[in-house]
């Protein structure tokens, strides 16, 4: 019921503040842009993904959300997880530079690897491997080599693949939730690494 | 003149609240959106939803209609699909209130709100941000813009002024249609039809990936439609096929930038009968004759966008040759460049600005019937605007001020201003205004035409003289007289409700004052012909008496009855007060009163049925025409389509059921005999790799 009654207010809200007929055509398809829908997902991401305690100093310690390299969502993020909380914790989010960012780079909590990182994601990812980062990306092969979380585009829907041996390593423990959503993507053996896609 | 020519429409439609976001690239309009608490928030949602939450443009998050301080329709690929339509012309027939009017197989009469016609100047219509409204009589040839139908992702239609943003000549409505990113389009399709009247069409399109961030799509289409028949019930001639091809390709990497290019080639043959005076013996002769078209594009558009703000600058090229063979051919080159930018002012302004230019070269071949002067022309276009949307109280209120400033050569500056307000009542219910000025400057037909549209044998009573008399149109230049921009001073208002969750309904009215219209104002006979005179000419020169008000009104109401059933509903009522001014000598009736429906009204039923079937009705009233002798008609036009597989669609449409025939309109200018729209099926297959 209450599912419904949410459900309901959603539709009703976008289709109030939407194309009367657009809404009606289509009222199981909100519009909305690319990457507003991902920053909801990373949000989401935070309630679906349980961190080891020891990850956090305090109860309250913030979620880190870095951005690496750079960054398609603008002030979008910041807004979406401003006065938000997972519990007792709230969102912080961070723009970080390959290279120089290092220690801020492992104190993330989620890290989102943008495009421009290509080069050197394998390095990253073996950076972080074991740290209890759930880290997320968009470029082909991101998650075959390692990364947690890869964002994918299908059908104009933002679908997600997850390796959930990446995510075991990292100590993270993904909801089911999640994962009846996901794609499960096999780490990619060192043979076919390289090979993109 | 938007910052993404292909999400132009986006300020237009979203006058509200985010006239910008819609141009402000995806960040800049995320985060409008994300601001908005009447909007969706992602946090607040399940991650079920987000999963079924579908990617958009831009455009289309800003084209929240009910955001909208504007009179605006969005066909979607779904209603263009399921209507059965297989031209751009015939799938505007949904949009309430437009009036769409074939007159033989390859030509139509659109117009919004008033003064449809062939040579309908008053209407902008714009193809992936291309303008395709011609300078030759400002309007638009119909049977030259297409698009591969299934590559449509929206088409949207403005009623009304959208002067401020799109420039001289979006007088009385815009038309955009919007295709698909190139990214949405990476399938294969092959699609094949046959019917009664469209005797074969078929088409091919392919779409793939360059590595990463580039995708490009390619295609090409080909139909072929055989002759209709006049009212006498003889088999007319007016087929016309047409093939054409194109390609776009989207560079989009993760960072700030990204690219578009795009183009089409093409080219037509089209039949049609024509009637042409001549200066001998019977003075009058009607034969078939058949024209061509054929022309290419190309077009590229970049875009910038950092926090904040966004910029884009856009060019294209297009080249346009028409041949009415007997008649008169035209070359068109045309360069259009385009450079906008938006940014937030605070929290509650957004501000947009842009620059235009546009360079148009155009060649014409004259005969006896038709020829401008001069036949050689290059004419430069510059245009700036700028605008800001206000959000007052609790964004609940906004206003949007903003103006055009064009330079062209016939009339110099034009300012076209608009002022919009949109109110949201509730969550569920909007009201908005507008004043907006605009013009529709000359074409180039108005300034050199002659068209000598008719002949009075000599020692007749209307001619008793010996030689015969030429009854010609002309433009202004050759009588030394101006031609001035005709005026529009539009007032509108609107208001939309979501009554209930399956049930919406959005009214529109309109009151639009115009002056300076076109009239044929008669001028001195006088002799031509050396060394002796062959024939008296008796001029009718452009001039700008003619003026007054028209009003209307209209409704559109989509009820989804159940999750497979939706109905729509639209009506629309049009008055029109037009005259001549006293000191006009025009002869002509006061003809743009009679020549749009006063009443139009549809009915359409649109179910999803058992086993993948989909079943389309819509029932259609255009009223009578009184000034071209036409009377009412009802068309009753079905569509059953059949999806066993997301790979294949079966599809089968009928128009026109209800009747043998029905004549909707009729030529202006150029007489061309009009022809009948008879009942016709056609079937398609369409399958996807």
């Amino acid at each position: 019921m209450l599912r419904r009654l949410r459900i309901l207010i959603v539709a009703l809200s976008v289709s109030l503040s939407g194309s009367p007929q657009a809404f009606a055509q289509t009222p199981d398809s909100r519009d909305s842009s690319e990457y507003l829908i991902k920053a909801g997902f990373i949000y989401n991401f935070a309630k679906f993904v349980e961190w080891p305690s020891a990850a956090f100093a305090q109860p309250d310690s913030p979620i880190v959300i870095g951005i690496l390299g750079t960054d398609p969502f603008g002030a979008l993020i910041d807004q979406i997880v401003e006065n938000k909380k997972i519990g007792a914790r709230s969102f912080v989010v961070k723009r970080l530079k390959w290279g120089t960012d290092f220690k801020e780079l492992r104190d993330c909590k989620i890290l989102f690897v943008g495009s421009s990182e290509k080069a050197h994601i394998d390095e990253l990812l073996q950076i972080v491997k074991t740290l209890p980062i759930l880290t997320v990306g968009e470029t082909p092969g991101f998650a075959e080599r390692g990364g947690v979380i890869r964002f994918v585009l299908e059908d104009n829907r933002v679908r997600f693949e997850v390796n959930v041996e990446a995510a075991h390593q990292a100590d993270l423990t993904i909801s089911s939730r999640l994962l009846t959503l996901a794609r499960i993507i096999q780490q990619a053996t060192a043979a076919d690494t390289r090979k993109p896609g | 003149m938007l910052l993404n020519r292909e999400h132009k429409t986006g300020p237009v439609i979203k006058a509200g609240r985010s006239f910008l976001a819609g141009f402000l690239s995806v960040l800049l309009a995320g985060s409008a959106v994300a601001q908005n608490s009447r909007n969706v928030d992602v946090t607040a949602v399940s991650l079920e939803d987000l999963w079924n939450m579908q990617v958009t443009s831009v455009s289309k998050r800003s084209q929240k209609v009910a955001d909208a301080a504007a009179a605006i329709f969005v066909l979607t690929q779904e209603d263009i699909r399921r209507s059965g339509a297989t031209s751009i012309p015939e799938a505007l027939r949904l949009v309430p209130g437009l009036e769409v009017a074939r007159i033989d197989q390859n030509k139509w009469a659109i117009g919004s709100r008033g003064f449809n016609g062939r040579f309908d100047n008053k209407l902008l219509v714009l193809i992936d941000g291309r303008s395709v409204y011609t300078p030759l009589f400002s309007g638009v040839y119909w049977n030259v813009q297409d698009v591969m139908l299934e590559d449509v992702d929206r088409i949207e239609v403005i009623r009304g002024p959208g002067a401020t943003l799109w420039g001289a000549n979006a007088v009385d409505g815009v038309i955009n249609v919007i295709t698909k990113k190139a990214k949405a389009t990476q399938s294969a399709i092959v699609t094949a039809g046959a019917g009664t009247e469209e005797r074969a069409a078929g088409g091919v399109r392919f779409g793939s990936k360059l590595g990463d961030n580039t995708y490009y799509r390619a295609y090409t289409k080909y139909f072929d439609w055989g002759p209709s028949a006049y009212p006498s019930g003889i088999t007319a001639h007016d087929g016309w096929d047409a093939l054409r091809g194109g390609f776009r390709a989207d560079w989009t990497p993760a960072g700030a930038n990204s690219l578009t290019v795009q183009g089409d080639i093409y080219r037509s043959r089209f039949d049609e009968t024509l009637t042409v005076a001549s200066l001998s013996a019977p003075y009058s002769n009607t034969f078939p004759n058949d024209g061509k078209y054929s022309g290419g594009n190309i077009l590229g558009r970049w875009n910038h966008t950092s926090e904040g703000s966004s910029m884009s600058l856009q060019m294209y090229y297009d080249n346009t040759t028409i041949t009415d063979h007997s008649l008169f051919g035209d070359h068109q080159n045309i360069l259009d460049l385009d450079f906008q930018h938006g940014f937030h002012v605070g929290d509650s302004q957004q501000f947009v600005w842009g620059l235009g230019y546009r360079s148009i070269r155009d060649k014409n071949d004259a005969s006896f019937t038709v020829s401008l002067q001069p036949n050689q022309v290059t004419l430069n276009q510059f245009s700036t605007f700028l605008q800001d949307e206000i959000s007052l109280v609790d964004n609940r209120l906004q206003i949007t001020l903003g103006s055009k400033f064009e330079r062209n050569e016939f009339t110099g500056f034009e300012i076209e201003p608009n002022a919009r307000l949109l109110w949201n009542l509730t969550p569920n219910q909007s009201i908005w205004t507008a004043v907006s000025r605009a013009v529709r400057t000359p074409a180039l037909t108005e300034e050199g035409l002659r068209l000598n549209s008719q002949v009075i044998p000599p020692g007749t009573p209307a001619n008793p003289t010996p030689l015969p008399a030429v009854v010609a149109v002309f433009g202004s230049r050759q009588f030394n007289s101006q031609f001035n921009s005709e005026d529009l001073l539009a007032y509108e208002l609107g208001y939309r409700v979501q009554a209930t969750k399956n049930l919406s309904l959005d009214i529109a009215t309109f009151y639009n004052n115009y002056s300076n219209l076109r009239t044929a104002e008669p001028g001195a006979p006088f002799p031509e012909g050396s060394p002796a005179p062959t024939d008296f000419v008796i001029p009718f020169v452009a001039g700008n008496k003619m003026s007054g008000g028209t009003y209307g009104v209209e409704l559109f109401a989509d009820w989804k009855v159940v999750p497979k059933w939706r109905l729509m509903g639209s009506y629309s009522y049009l008055q029109m007060d037009i005259h001549k001014n006293l000191d006009s000598q025009d002869p002509t009736p006061d003809n743009p009163n009679g020549s749009s429906p006063r009443h139009q009204w549809y009915l359409r039923s649109s179910v999803d049925l058992p086993k993948h079937f989909e079943q389309d009705t819509t029932l259609r009233f255009v009223d009578h025409l009184p000034s071209l002798g036409l009377p009412s008609y009802y068309s009753l036009d079905a569509h059953l389509g059949w999806r066993p597989v997301t790979s294949l669609e079966l599809s089968i449409g009928g128009q026109n059921l209800l009747n043998n025939w029905h004549l909707e309109f009729m030529p202006d200018f150029v007489n061309t005999s009009p022809t009948v729209v008879k009942r016709s099926i056609f079937g398609s297959i369409t399958v996807k790799f």
